[in-house]
């Protein structure tokens, strides 16, 4: 234990132990140590990599055409600041927000005090089918924003091709779909471990780099919705919640992480999620991951209600899956699940936006098994 | 063609809850060319026709009673070095001022208000200043009046006035020329002039300050014709003319104020013009190859720490067109490190601009009889010149007041001081020197 304390850093603000080299405090988002670029300078590597056009909704087409300023609406000007209120104008990075379907949407945010956004997601909807990924770069690790964007993309077209029409779709009794997603879960988290690897060989070889010098990784998260089933898959602490309109909500994901570990230990949840070590996470997606299959979890709800799949810079400030199911539903009350999934965020950054915000939400009503 | 280009100095950093952003920003021009240098061909072709040319300029010599003498013929010496100096092609003209104004050249009875200038108009125009002689009263208003109707007359878009006195401003009530300055504002920009030590300061300064140019002293008659030279020379060099400082400030906040804080200090915040909701103009006059700082403050709504912010894009425009724009931004933080650090510009320029007017305040206090005040005032204006390393005014100053204690700012008035030092020290007073770099 001695030796493992020693290469580790203490956050100067919160006293959260970050990993040796660690830019940024996983807990409280404050930049750490002095060495290396100037974290608010995103690597022109970055930039070369990271695609330039994100899945945004086809109906707006907002991915072209002027800016818009994220707080006001106004244009954002040639200097990069909104000509009417000033704030910065958020790269598409920092920024997106996915809408596959009316049912199906999520917003993905870089929050305020990270400099960049290491969160990603992906979404696909078709008919009664929907899948969600949200990836989150871990901090401690440069470029793991590209890591990230690689990893829940190849994971969300795998998942894809096993749901309708597509060349392995699942089908069946339910508990012949459980086992069939769970196998789809296992293939879409080694392909996005595969994507984060590929990630990280070429940005070593652009950088002149050793891929095991500080590689990129990213935790997984994943929610299959197929008709009146779901089933979640994981790596790390991003999370999935089951918000049931009536009854009691749950958190299907298991954290991976040390906190998790010392509840299950018999530590009172609050104690071990405070913490300075609360946010080490024992399985994540990377080169150095040596385990890259998702656990599962499925379930069949009864009723109507959302589902949730969050990066921790929303789960961090509403832990408890019964409150976070207040707070979903305070915000969902027109049942539309981007205006929902901007309020999260929104509300996320108003309680200090700590860490990237990601927030994907879907819509499970009875209208919707009867889509097909 | 002219470039200009800003810089922008400042602390970012606010603290959590922190809402007012100081900036200086440093505008230079670079290959201003020479004032109507863009028509200088045109100008030629016509030249003798009326109406040549895009610069004009013109003396105004004080002629009253009191010039009689020494101070007349110094005058009438320096006007005739000054059309030496102005080029070929330069529409000019020349008024005596008295209680009336007199147009001396072109002679009162010639048809042109205001002639391009050529050898033969050089030579006429001479043997009129010789023919000036002093008498009567001293109204200002009515020199800048007659100004103002012969520069109406051309399309020049560069007007230049150099107005030259000896006395107060006796004829006429106060109100009168304050009317006039603020008639005038904006019609052509004027250098004014006393000569020796019966004149007021701040009647000068009030007429320069609104009308874009500086007021200074001339101790000595002889040094004139010199100072007439060199400000012909000046207004020659400065060929970008209408040159405006815009500063944009976002939605909700207020632009606390707006300096020019080098070369010399000059509150320009009460000038200001709308040029849209969020955006102020500040005329700023003719630009030469030069550098001027200016001092914005805005004070914005505060942030989460972790924020950024725009708080002002800070432009200069030259006919409406933006040609150069500085960004001062504000970012919250609770890095205390890094939020109480004060960027060295904007402290060297705050402390410059308060050295100015403890120097202003402290003589007013002491020509009023105030010593006590006289002597706080003055004695804060030694340690801030120390501070700042304004020598210039350190040696000004030590001639009106014994000093104690530099870094205290104690300090002893001086008995039987000469009215030139003081006048010379008031003068003086907005002129900064610049930040030492590193």
């Amino acid at each position: 234990m001695s030796a493992e304390d020693s290469v580790l850093v203490r956050c100067p603000s919160c006293g959260e132990n970050a990993a040796p080299r660690a830019r940024f405090c996983e807990n409280c988002g404050t930049a750490l140590g002095t060495g290396g670029a100037d974290p608010s300078l995103p690597s022109e590597v970055t930039l070369d990599v990271a695609p330039t056009v994100l899945d945004l909704d086809p109906a707006t087409g907002e991915a072209g055409g002027n800016r818009r300023c994220a707080a006001c609406g106004g244009v954002i000007a040639d200097d990069g600041y909104c000509a009417d209120c000033g704030t910065p104008g958020q790269s598409e990075r920092d920024h997106f927000e996915e809408r596959p379907a009316t049912w199906v949407a999520g917003v993905c945010d870089r929050g305020i005090r990270h400099a960049r956004n290491e969160d990603a997601m992906a979404l696909a909807a078709n008919g009664a089918f929907a899948a969600l990924v949200v990836c989150d770069g871990v901090s401690s690790a440069p470029d793991s924003d590209v890591a990230s964007l690689a990893a829940s993309r190849a994971a969300r077209d795998v998942l894809v091709a096993y749901g309708p029409e597509g060349p392995s779709s699942v089908e069946g009794a339910t508990s012949r779909r459980i086992a069939g997603w769970t196998d789809a879960m296992v293939a879409a988290s080694r392909a996005a471990g595969q994507a984060v690897r590929g990630a990280a060989e070429q940005l070593a070889a652009t950088k002149g780099t050793d891929v095991a010098d500080d590689p990129p990784s990213c935790t997984f998260v994943a929610a299959v919705v197929d008709h009146d089933l779901i089933v979640a898959g994981w790596l790390g602490d991003s999370r999935v919640y089951w918000l049931p309109d009536a009854g009691p909500a749950e958190q299907l994901s298991v954290d991976d992480s040390w906190a998790q570990e010392m509840i299950a230990a018999g530590v009172p949840r609050a104690q071990a999620e405070t913490s300075p070590q609360a946010h080490a996470i024992t399985r994540w997606l990377g080169p150095d991951a040596a385990d890259t299959d998702a656990r599962c979890a499925a379930t069949v709800p009864n009723g109507p209600g959302w589902l949730l799949v969050c990066s921790d810079g929303l789960w961090n400030y509403c832990s408890d899956a019964h409150e976070m199911g207040e707070l979903v539903r305070k915000f969902a009350g027109c049942g539309e699940p981007h205006a929902a999934a901007a309020a999260l965020v929104r509300w996320a950054n108003a309680q200090g936006g700590r860490d990237n915000i990601t927030a994907a939400l879907a819509r499970i009503a009875p209208t919707v098994t009867e889509q097909r | 063609m002219a470039e200009f280009s800003a810089e922008v100095f400042q602390n970012e950093f606010l603290s959590d809850g922190g809402t007012d952003v100081h900036a200086i920003v440093s505008v230079t021009c670079t290959g201003a060319g020479a004032a109507g240098a863009g028509t200088a061909a045109s100008a030629t072709a016509d030249a003798g026709g009326a109406g040549a040319g895009q610069v004009a300029e013109i003396v105004a010599v004080d002629t009253s009673g009191s010039m009689q003498g020494r101070n007349m013929e110094a005058a009438k010496h320096a006007a005739a070095v000054a059309v030496d100096q102005i080029p070929d092609g330069t529409l000019f003209a020349i008024i005596g001022g008295s209680h009336v104004a007199t147009r001396i050249f072109p002679y009162p009875n010639a048809r042109v208000p205001m002639v391009a200038m050529e050898p033969g108009a050089r030579a006429e125009a001479k043997r009129a200043i010789s023919t000036m002689a002093a008498s009567g009263g001293t109204a200002i208003s009515t020199w800048l009046r007659l100004a103002d109707d012969l520069f109406a007359t051309v399309p020049a878009a560069q007007k230049h006035l150099i107005l030259l006195t000896d006395g107060k401003n006796e004829s006429e009530p106060k109100m009168h020329l304050d009317q006039m300055i603020t008639h005038v504002t904006g019609h052509f920009q004027c250098d004014a002039r006393g000569v020796g030590d019966r004149w007021v300061v701040e009647e000068l300064r009030k007429i320069s300050t609104a009308l874009l140019g500086t007021v200074d002293l001339i101790a000595r008659p002889e040094d004139i014709a010199e100072d007439f030279a060199a400000l012909v020379r000046k207004s020659m060099a400065r060929g970008v003319a209408d040159v405006d400082l815009r500063v944009w400030a976002p939605q909700g906040s207020q632009v606390l104020f707006v300096k020019q804080v080098a070369p010399e200090v000059d509150d320009l915040t009460s000038r200001r013009t709308e040029v849209n909701a969020l955006t102020s103009g500040f005329p700023t006059g003719a630009w030469a190859d030069e550098t001027r700082d200016y001092h914005v403050a805005v004070r914005v709504a505060a942030k989460p720490v972790g924020s950024e912010q725009l708080a002002a894009r800070v432009q200069i425009a030259v006919g409406g067109e933006v040609q150069a724009s500085g960004l001062v931004k504000a970012k919250w933080s609770d890095d205390s490190t890094l939020t109480a650090r004060i960027s060295p510009e904007v402290a060297h320029y705050t402390g410059q601009a308060e050295l100015a007017s403890a120097i202003q305040e402290g003589l007013a206090a002491k020509a009023s009889g105030d010593e006590a005040t006289a002597t706080v005032k003055l004695g804060r204006a030694v340690q801030l010149a120390a501070e700042t390393g304004n020598d210039e005014a350190t040696s000004r100053l030590r001639k009106i007041v014994e000093v104690e204690n530099e870094e205290e700012g104690t300090v002893r008035l001086k008995r039987n001081t000469a009215k030139l030092d003081e006048m010379a020290l008031d003068t003086a007073s907005t002129k900064t020197t610049r930040v030492r770099r590193a």
